[in-house]
């Protein structure tokens, strides 16, 4: 998931939790090797039935070629997500990952470097007030732009995550949140969110660029289409160093035809300089396209342009690639990175990947 | 003559294979589901893209489909859902990413009626031409 950042120091593999977790993850994949559509309550990417419980996830096999720095192949995600509903008041969602394992890196085995972090990304009740309402509450994603909230491999367009998906902003809240969403769609989506005292199980540090200590905001969406729509997103924040931050944000998601045009952006004042930055302000805005070669193929690409609160330069940042996609829930992604101005956010490179949603 | 023959075998197949994509539609539910019909359309739409996740009484609603190479399934997807396959399977991605079920598969008529009669909050659709026994029909779709 937290593709393009640079990792600190490996964290020792907590296998009480991970080990149970790539159990679980080879039985169903086990079951999916068996059936992909089938009357048995499993069908690949929509999980496995048990009574009220939905029991999936995600895998994501990542090469990565810089041509600075280490080569690695890296399971970089190995996530199982589990759902129940038990009625109107009582929807507990949950999801743990095992995140960035390296399986081979510059030519040596695992156990040489990390081992792998595991994370509790979600960990939240739902309770269906109305038809439009819903009240959550735990640990969630924050809804800030379109890519944090689906950020699943198998679900987003480019192996490489653009910066500004991920490193301007709380990616998670630990509190209340309040969702309304039309049936009919007349009226745009909203989402309200509040994280009073700090991050449930917080991530450790090789993950995190800003820990978030207080975080509320709120997202607003229009539905364009099924799967188009433009958004709206506000953060106000304090880290751990009590640094103040105050995001605004835009994204859109739109299809013609073959064409599918998406792209999100964001500007942050940062009010109290708590720590060492080059800059009051963090910005940046990334614009794709990915057009459908076949049923199966895809070309895509990307600019991006980021402004990191610590680099004294603004990175310009390319992407084009090919995607093929055997099944909906099977993606094989292959593709190219070029910085071409200014302090490199995501390194120049190839970079492919082969994810799986299970 | 076997020209002739064979003319009006063929003839008659395409009229039979004609009349069953022509046929209607059935939503039908758990016999539990407590809601006033008929549906609309766009309610029905609702249930399927996953907008409405909840019955009256509160209890989860199961939508069933069809596989996706079913004919069946195809008329209900052009005619209620108005969206094509590829779009439909990587909505539903994301909405089961997002903690939403997408709807359940069930690969013949008899296997949607079975699971319908033994699933309270289920709800599904059946060619107009099978009988509905022992489920409640919420909609009639020409």
């Amino acid at each position: 998931m937290q593709e393009g950042r640079i990792r600190r120091r490996p964290i020792p593999l907590r296998r009480s939790i991970t080990l149970p977790l790539i159990g679980a993850a080879a039985l169903l994949s086990s079951v999916a090797g068996h059936s992909a559509d089938a009357d048995d309550g499993y069908e690949l990417g929509h999980g496995l039935d048990l009574g009220p419980l939905n029991i999936a996830g995600y895998s994501s096999v990542v090469v990565n070629l810089p041509n600075q720095g280490q080569e690695s192949l890296v399971l970089d995600d190995l996530s199982l997500f589990v759902t129940g509903h038990f009625g109107q008041l009582f929807n507990p969602f949950t999801e743990a990952e095992l995140s960035s394992l390296d399986i081979l890196h510059s030519g040596h085995l695992v156990g040489d470097y990390g081992d792998g972090d595991f994370v509790l990304e979600r960990l939240y009740n739902d309770s269906y007030l109305t038809d439009s309402v819903t009240l959550r509450l735990g640990k969630m994603l924050s809804p800030v732009g379109e890519w944090n909230v689906i950020h699943a491999p198998p679900l987003v367009l480019t192996t490489v995550r653009p910066a500004v998906t991920y490193r301007n902003f709380s990616e998670y809240a630990t509190g209340a949140s309040v969702l309304y969403s039309d049936p009919n769609t007349s009226f745009p989506e909203l989402q309200l969110y509040w994280q009073p005292v700090g991050e449930l199980s917080e991530r450790p540090a090789s993950l995190t660029i800003h820990q978030y200590k207080e975080v509320e905001g709120a997202h607003v969406s229009f539905p364009l289409g099924l799967l188009d729509k433009a958004g709206v997103s506000f953060q106000q924040s304090k880290d751990v160093d009590g640094v103040d931050q105050s995001l605004y944000g835009i994204d859109f998601h739109y299809t013609i035809d073959k064409l599918t045009l998406q792209g999100e952006a964001t500007y942050s004042d940062i009010s109290d300089r708590g720590t060492v930055q080059a800059r009051d302000t963090e910005w940046g805005a990334y614009a794709a396209a990915s057009y459908a070669l076949t049923d199966q193929w895809s070309a895509y690409g990307w600019y991006e342009t980021f402004a990191d609160r610590t680099a004294p330069s603004v990175a310009h940042d390319v992407l084009f690639g090919v995607a093929y996609r055997p099944h909906p829930a099977i993606v094989f992604k292959f593709e190219y990175l070029q910085n071409i101005a200014g302090h490199p956010v995501n390194p120049t490179g190839v970079f492919a990947s082969w994810s799986v949603l299970f | 003559m076997p020209v002739r023959l064979l003319a009006i075998a063929v003839t008659a197949v395409l009229l039979l294979a004609g009349s069953a994509r022509a046929e209607g539609l059935l939503i039908i539910a758990n016999s539990s589901v407590n809601v006033a019909a008929p549906l609309s359309l766009s309610q029905v739409a609702a249930i399927y893209l996953l907008r409405m996740t909840i019955w009256s009484d509160g209890s989860h609603i199961v939508p069933v489909n069809r596989e996706a190479t079913s004919q069946i399934r195809e008329k209900f997807t052009v005619s209620v859902l108005q969206q094509d396959n590829t779009s439909l399977a990587a909505y539903w991605n994301e909405m089961h990413f997002m903690g939403k079920q997408p709807p359940v598969v069930q690969e013949s008529e008899q296997a949607v009626l079975a699971f319908i009669r033994n699933v309270p909050g289920s709800i599904g659709y059946i060619s107009a031409s099978v009988a509905p026994i022992d489920v409640k029909v919420l909609l009639r779709i020409p």
